[in-house]
């Protein structure tokens, strides 16, 4: 860990070397559990239709049985080189399950992440300017409940109302068949590639399939942000420089606007950081709600499978997006706040 | 064209295989501007199955399978309604000698990509498929063939190495479909992307997981015409998103697996029609014969006196199952209704005697085990049903366990249930396939039952080529389980469709042999 005083690309270099460790530690974590649970790809797919001989030659042709460690160190290989080979279950290479999944699960981040902020950001400045007022309570347990209830309730809310009983948007999809078909696929992010494709239709069809999943996981996040901007605002109200600025006749708003809630949102970057991690484990059960075929979607999908390989090269790539964004966060956090030292 | 050939051989008479050459010889699939202009509009298929392989040497799964019926012809097909082979790439088969079946393929035919359809590529199909061997394969149904001759381009000869009447079923499947040489590797898989074939729709676009895209095939030459020029296929992961989607009118089939709940749901809905036909799908239950308690010929025979099946479909699956009167389900050449016959009706006093005459101590402990977590949460009501019905009687008592399925199924061999629920869906539509697997050597799930008599009758009905003489043997078959009740069947469940308006022709497909033949449907958009 760096210590005061140090610089900052010493800082860099040591958070990336501890992202190796840190992989490591948990694609062994993985390899294990997997190994742990009940039953195996093979089980899972044919059990109960073939003799115990016949399973036990579908395990040898898959090298499941192999000792563990020969597995394990095979499989370190594998991620080492980035090879992370191909799906058990369905012989997909992993690789593109990331190329041709990721999209759809980076879309929903994003687009969950800007509803999480559009959401959570004004509602925890009001919160924290009125302190203690009926809209503050209110506030609060809005923020206690979005990110309390489970992100699948809420999805399934939304689905019965917004789908069925209105009728107003699409239950599930990344879009509709059609649009999915005809929709050139150029950076396997279909929103983008309808824009490409000057498709105005097919633009409306992602987007109205969006909004119910993103706003959905989008839900769970604005509930932190409320009360992480709320508290920071109460504490920055509180500052001498707020006072000093009143004090100079500057009008209310612009306290609030250009020096209370500016520097509330300071600490929000770190803690941002910390949120990719509830943002992709939220993913997962959005995508699975509504049919979102993105990662989480296909992590499910190969856990039941037991497809081992799948399971670890998802869960690899996200520890690894997880790790690279908090040390992203991290350096913007220094780049952005001067009283951070390293 | 129909022919049937009775052939003359000295042991077994002689097996024909009657086939119909229905399609036309002008090509049915489009005209020859491959517009398809007279089609159906095009129409989505939303199902829960998933897709291991789009190559008939990589998958041994409904969902892939789906794909393939549609995708690849192979020599024999059954069309929809029936249970005997008829012709699709071929246009005649019949067994020469119960190990010898030659068919004879259509003149003409070709693959979607212009390729020739020959009998060197129904020999590379088969024989790659043995070769590759895949452990996500059906290559374990080819077992039987020894060796495959070509001597010109439309006879295929296959020497198998044992009598085998169900070979001809097994051609049926995907694991005989026919693949072009000219593009599949020998020793490897096919890319999804590459995967092509000769059937009525070709594969326009694969997204694993999410969805398929197929079109009619204006080269495909047989009886399974296209109503429709594109078809959509999309894959759910929960029942209760395809519900959703079938009554928002976002899909207009919803196929497999509804909930009973969920169907009975949507019977109630204005917006769609929920369309049912026979099933193959069935639901038993497994004696462990290791298990002091299951050894008992009497408790055995006593639990199949008791139960209830009629209870068991009503109150457990809100009456959208059938009961299952013997292993072997209704509408199968050969199929007795082995259980009624022996047991009657659900009786408690024979069920009593039964006992008594064995001096078996009442009440028997009796450990029941299922497992929600493979077959859904109906099963937790059927052995809550059971254990009702058995109860009752007075003359057991009985402990209900559930594990995962992937305990599930090391629990039942270690003998952790007297007695544990199994379901099963047939390879392919003849009863053996519902024998065989569960009466020789203590069945697949290895519950310990031994009986040289039904390893015998097993091999005779295999080796019989007339079909009379056969179906007595597969009736004895099916009687004599009934007597040594190594398991009870409990129910078959239908093959169950929901509708859109505007569709056309789910009903014709609904039958047991599960294929879903996406070319007899049609929609009016």
């Amino acid at each position: 860990m760096a210590s005061a005083g140090g610089s900052l690309p010493r800082y860099i270099v040591q958070r990336v070397l501890l992202i190796v460790p840190m992989v490591l530690i948990l694609v062994t974590i993985v390899f294990l559990l997997l190994r742990v649970a009940p039953g195996d790809p093979v089980s899972a797919s044919v059990g109960g239709r073939l003799s115990e001989a016949a399973q036990a030659e579908r395990r040898a042709a898959l090298g499941l049985d192999r000792p563990l460690y020969v597995q394990y160190f095979e499989y370190l290989g594998d991620v080492a080189t980035l090879q992370f080979g191909e799906t058990i279950s369905d012989n997909r290479p992993i690789l593109d399950i990331v190329k041709e999944n990721g999209g759809a699960t980076l879309t929903l981040a994003v687009a969950a992440f800007l509803i999480a902020l559009a959401i959570g950001l004004p509602l925890g400045a009001i919160a924290g300017r009125f302190r203690d007022s009926a809209g503050d309570v209110v506030i609060r347990i809005f923020g206690v409940i979005t990110y309390a209830a489970p992100v699948f309730y809420w999805g399934l809310l939304f689905q019965l109302l917004f789908a069925g009983t209105l009728g107003w948007l699409p239950s599930s999809g990344a879009a509709t068949p059609v649009t999915i078909f005809e929709v050139e696929t150029k950076t396997h992010i279909l929103l983008i590639d309808a824009i490409i494709a000057g498709d105005s239709d097919a633009v409306v069809d992602v987007l109205e399939h969006l909004i119910l999943p993103a706003f959905t996981l989008g839900l769970l996040l604005s509930g932190i942000f409320i009360r992480l901007v709320r508290v920071n605002m109460l504490q920055t109200l509180q500052g001498d420089y707020i006072e000093a600025a009143r004090a100079r006749g500057i009008g209310e708003l612009r306290v609030l606007r250009a020096h209370a809630y500016r520097n509330a949102l300071v600490p929000l970057v770190t803690v941002i950081g910390l949120q990719v991690a509830l943002l992709m484990s939220g993913a997962v059960l959005t995508e699975a709600t509504f049919n979102w075929p993105g990662l989480g979607n296909e992590l499910i999908e190969y856990i039941n499978q037991r497809d081992y390989a799948a399971v670890q090269g998802i869960i690899t790539l996200f520890a690894v997006v997880v790790v690279l964004v908090s040390i992203a966060i991290d350096i913007i956090t220094a780049l952005i706040d001067p009283r951070v030292r390293y | 064209m129909v022919r049937r050939r009775l052939l003359a051989l000295a042991s077994a008479g002689v097996m024909a295989v009657s086939l119909a050459a229905c399609g036309s010889d002008d090509g049915g699939g489009g005209d020859e501007n491959g517009g398809g202009s007279d089609l159906g509009a095009s129409w989505i298929l939303g199902t829960t199955d998933s897709v291991t392989s789009l190559d008939p040497a990589g998958a041994y799964d409904l969902g892939s399978w789906t794909l393939m019926y549609n995708m690849y012809q192979t020599l024999l097909t059954i069309p929809a309604g029936e249970n005997t082979p008829q012709g699709d790439a071929a246009e005649s088969c019949d067994y020469d000698d119960p190990q010898t079946f030659t068919c004879t393929l259509r003149d003409g035919l070709t693959f979607a990509n212009g390729n020739e359809l020959t009998s060197s590529d129904v020999k590379f199909s088969i024989e790659r498929n043995v070769n590759i061997e895949d452990p996500n394969g059906a290559s374990g149904l080819l077992a039987s063939v020894d060796s495959i001759d070509t001597p010109d381009d439309t006879t295929v000869t296959f020497n198998l190495n044992k009598p085998d009447t169900t070979f001809q079923f097994v051609l049926t499947t995907n694991a005989a479909a026919i693949v072009d040489e000219d593009t599949f590797p020998a020793d490897a898989l096919v890319d999804n992307a590459e995967a092509v074939g000769s059937g009525p729709f070709s594969m326009d676009q694969y997204k694993a997981g999410e969805q398929a895209v197929l079109t009619a095939n204006t080269e495909y030459d047989g009886p399974k015409e296209a109503q429709s020029e594109r078809v959509f296929v999309q894959y759910y992961q929960q029942p209760a998103q395809l519900k959703q989607a079938v009554e928002n009118g976002e899909v207009q089939v919803a196929w497999r697996s509804l909930s009973p709940t969920d169907i009975n749901d949507l019977k109630n809905s204005d917006s769609v029609e929920v369309v049912e036909g026979e099933g193959s799908e069935i639901r038993y239950w497994v004696w462990q014969l290791a298990n002091q308690t299951a050894k008992e010929k009497a408790t055995r025979q006593a639990v199949a006196q008791l139960i209830d099946r009629e209870a068991i479909a009503e109150n457990a699956y809100d009456g959208t199952v059938d009961p299952l009167l013997s292993i072997v389900p209704p509408g199968f050449p050969g199929q007795v209704d082995a259980f009624a016959d022996k047991y009657g009706e659900p009786n408690v006093e024979a069920a009593e005697k039964l006992l008594a005459d064995a001096g078996v101590q009442t009440p028997v402990n009796l450990t029941l085990g299922y497992t929600p977590s493979h077959y859904g949460p109906n099963a937790v009501d059927e052995a809550s049903e059971l254990q009702r019905q058995l109860e009752d009687s007075g003359l057991f008592k009985v402990s209900l366990k559930s594990a995962e399925w992937e305990q599930y199924q090391n629990l039942y061999k270690e003998g952790a249930y007297d007695l544990f629920q199994l379901g099963w869906f047939p390879d392919f539509l003849d009863a053996d396939n519902y024998l065989s697997p569960f009466v020789v050597d203590g069945g697949f799930y290895q519950n310990n039952y031994s009986s040289q008599q039904a390893n015998q009758l097993v091999e005779e009905e295999q080796a019989t080529a007339e079909a009379g003489a056969r179906e007595e043997v597969l009736g004895e078959l099916q009687q004599l389980v009934a007597e040594d009740v190594p398991l009870i069947p409990s129910w078959v469940g239908k093959n169950v469709a929901v509708a859109g308006p505007g569709v056309n022709g789910v009903e014709e497909t609904l039958d047991p042999a599960f294929i879903f033949r996406l070319w007899t449907v049609s929609y009016d958009g």
